[in-house]
């Protein structure tokens, strides 16, 4: 019974995100955002699998999302590919590119783990640049500028712009939609219990036989994956790419998404996303000073609400811990 | 590449090295004794550079003093930080996630107020002392060598500092084993935020040494903080002979890299050196933790 209210519930939120554009179909602004809140909400839920599920540190996410963006804005201005498959190729390169690094870094402890990972973010735009204009014949990758004009895809003669945001807004709803299913059953498959069990009991799982190497290195795959899509879905949207994607911001973000929800708690990524885009598109009329509010809030939330948005009862007995005299100095 | 030319560059590489030698002492210090990991030290060292900046240019103050006043004040910051900002995480569970969080929300934070005050305008500070040494086709700047012997006198004190006081053996010990360093009494919060004002202090003093020969700009922390990481993973947590002879070997790798091929390729290269060197010693090149 209370698994079928909560499939009743579940379906009435899709539904009604799915008529959201009948309210608002003449704001671009919120249409802009809600998109944006389908395509940040996949990436978030796909790390959540590697940082939750899979409790491993990987800081290079968005290396891999902005992997995917590159591959299929190269693919299809360059080669002239059809851009659906440009997507699916770009997360495919993504994915294998993920296999490769965490080959040998799935083996490192946690904190060698993050670094590595981490250095990613540092080392690819590096390498964009200098792929930029004039060093290869047949193809650029813009430089620091990023590459422009991304071709939009078309289906049944219809062209995807930025013109107009209603069907993007289906097309990205579409994928939100298959994306959220496949993690969701991702979680719910073997694959997601061998992890669940690695993380919570890790000594008794490995007794038994799971072999916590193969179901990480799978995880990060598959995650890589997702990541690489969006990231290709996010290059079409925009119709750009660029190095900026890499930056400290977008990573703060993500990862803050993530924790917003709570980790390892399977729709928490996905609201919490919901809640962080919002936020930091409300937060735009401040100008260099967001970024300055962003950095406070993620400090305060963490401080207050470790546990993100399932950690809101105990906010009142953080903020009190403040006056206590339990934790002063030299205690 | 003539001779002169080689051991320029070898000397280049050396005096690189012994800055990178005091940023990672300041990340293994607050990671063996507090158990944190510090994603915000690049933004301290940022900032202990524009601090001076400020003193020195809009002040008008004494160069030396100036110098002195960042360093003090870097260490207060460091404790205030500790208090204010790690010690209320330590209460939660999965507090070593969370912290991780923190500070990159920090450098977040700290990076772009330096953006807001100061702009995106590169700015310098002056060298140490000018003028070069000369020994018949052999040249060395007077900085330079300030350099290697300041950070050199550094690591000795510091050495001294943790072997000889009592509370540089009472952070080895809570660095060693926390439970019994809080079973003798030992008041471990307040060495916790020790560590931390002694890494900012350290990261101020290698902003000071480095920023002459480089530029002041907001992100400029970031490159340092990598290096530092690269240096830590391959000497290994907590050793600090690892520590210096890896930060020496990555910086001759960088200058020469830099020399042969290219400044950009100096990061690229650090990694797949990173990576190959964990994938057959996990622990780095003298890990012990």
């Amino acid at each position: 019974m209370v698994r079928k209210n909560r499939q009743i519930q579940i379906l009435i939120l899709l539904l009604s995100l799915a008529i959201l554009p009948v309210f608002f179909y003449t704001d671009r602004y919120i249409m802009n955002i809600l998109i944006l809140c389908f395509i940040w909400s996949i990436v978030a839920a796909s790390w959540d699998l590697i940082l939750g599920y899979a409790n491993v540190f990987s800081f290079g996410h968005i290396a891999f999302f902005v992997i995917g963006g590159y591959s299929s804005g190269l693919l299809v201005n360059f080669l002239k590919i059809s851009p659906w498959i440009g997507i699916l190729v770009g997360g495919i390169i993504a994915s294998m590119i993920g296999l490769l690094i965490g080959l040998p870094c799935l083996k490192l402890k946690g904190i060698y783990l993050a670094i590595v990972t981490f250095s990613l973010l540092f080392v690819l735009p590096t390498l964009i640049v200098w792929a930029g204009p004039g060093r290869f014949k047949n193809f650029s990758t813009g430089g620091t500028y990023g590459l422009q004009k991304i071709l939009p895809p078309s289906l049944f003669g219809y062209t995807f712009t930025r013109s107009n945001l209603i069907p993007w807004y289906y097309l990205t709803f579409v994928f939100f939609i298959t994306f959220l299913l496949i993690i969701y059953k991702i979680i719910h498959s073997s694959t997601g219990l061998a992890l669940v069990a690695l993380r919570d009991a890790e000594p008794l799982a490995k007794t038994l036989g799971i072999n916590d190497y193969k179901y990480k290195l799978l995880i990060f795959g598959i995650s890589s994956f997702i990541a690489g899509i969006m990231g290709a879905l996010y290059a079409h949207y925009f119709e750009a790419i660029s190095p900026a994607n890499l930056g400290l911001n977008v990573f703060l973000i993500t990862l803050v998404m993530v924790l917003f929800g709570g980790l390892g708690v399977f729709p928490g990524a996905v609201l919490g996303s919901f809640v962080i885009t919002f936020t930091n598109e409300l937060l735009r009329p401040l100008l260099e000073w967001r970024l300055v509010v962003l950095g406070a809030i993620v400090i305060i939330t963490m401080i207050l609400m470790p546990k993100g948005l399932m950690g809101i009862p105990e906010l009142f007995s953080n903020l009190k811990y403040y006056h206590s005299q339990k934790n002063r100095w030299g205690g | 590449m003539n001779i002169e030319t080689f051991f320029n560059l070898l000397l280049a590489g050396v005096t690189l090295g012994a800055v990178y030698v005091l940023m990672a002492m300041g990340l293994t210090i607050v990671y063996g004794v507090a158990k944190v990991f510090n994603y915000a030290q690049g933004s301290f060292f940022c900032w202990g550079g524009y601090f001076a900046w400020y003193l020195i240019e809009r002040f008008q103050w004494n160069y030396l003093i100036s110098i002195l006043v960042t360093i003090v004040i870097s260490f207060f910051f460091g404790i205030l930080f500790e208090n204010i900002i790690i010690l209320p995480l330590r209460r939660f569970p999965n507090w070593e996630f969370t912290v991780i969080i923190v500070t990159l929300g920090c450098a977040l934070l700290l990076d772009n107020l330096i953006l807001v005050l100061f702009g995106p305008l590169s700015k310098t500070l002056p060298f140490l002392m000018e003028g070069v040494i000369t020994f018949g086709n052999f040249t060395i700047s007077i900085h330079n060598m300030l350099m290697i012997l300041i950070a050199m006198a550094i690591l000795v004190t510091l050495d001294l500092f943790l072997k000889k006081t009592r509370t540089g053996m009472a952070m080895r010990a809570v660095s060693q084993d926390i439970t019994g360093a809080k079973i003798v009494g030992l008041p471990v919060n307040r060495l916790y935020s020790y560590s931390f004002g002694i890494a900012t202090m350290l990261s101020a003093m290698s902003a000071i040494l480095l920023i002459p020969r480089t530029l002041l700009y907001p992100l400029v922390g970031w490159t340092t903080l990598l290096k530092a990481f690269v240096v830590i993973v391959l000497g290994g947590l907590g050793n600090i002979k690892g520590t210096i002879i890896a930060a020496i070997i990555l910086s001759i790798v960088e200058i020469f890299t830099s020399y042969l091929i290219g400044g950009i390729w100096a990061m690229p290269i650090f990694i797949i050196i990173m990576i190959v060197i964990l994938i057959f010693k996990p622990k780095g090149l003298f890990g012990t933790w």
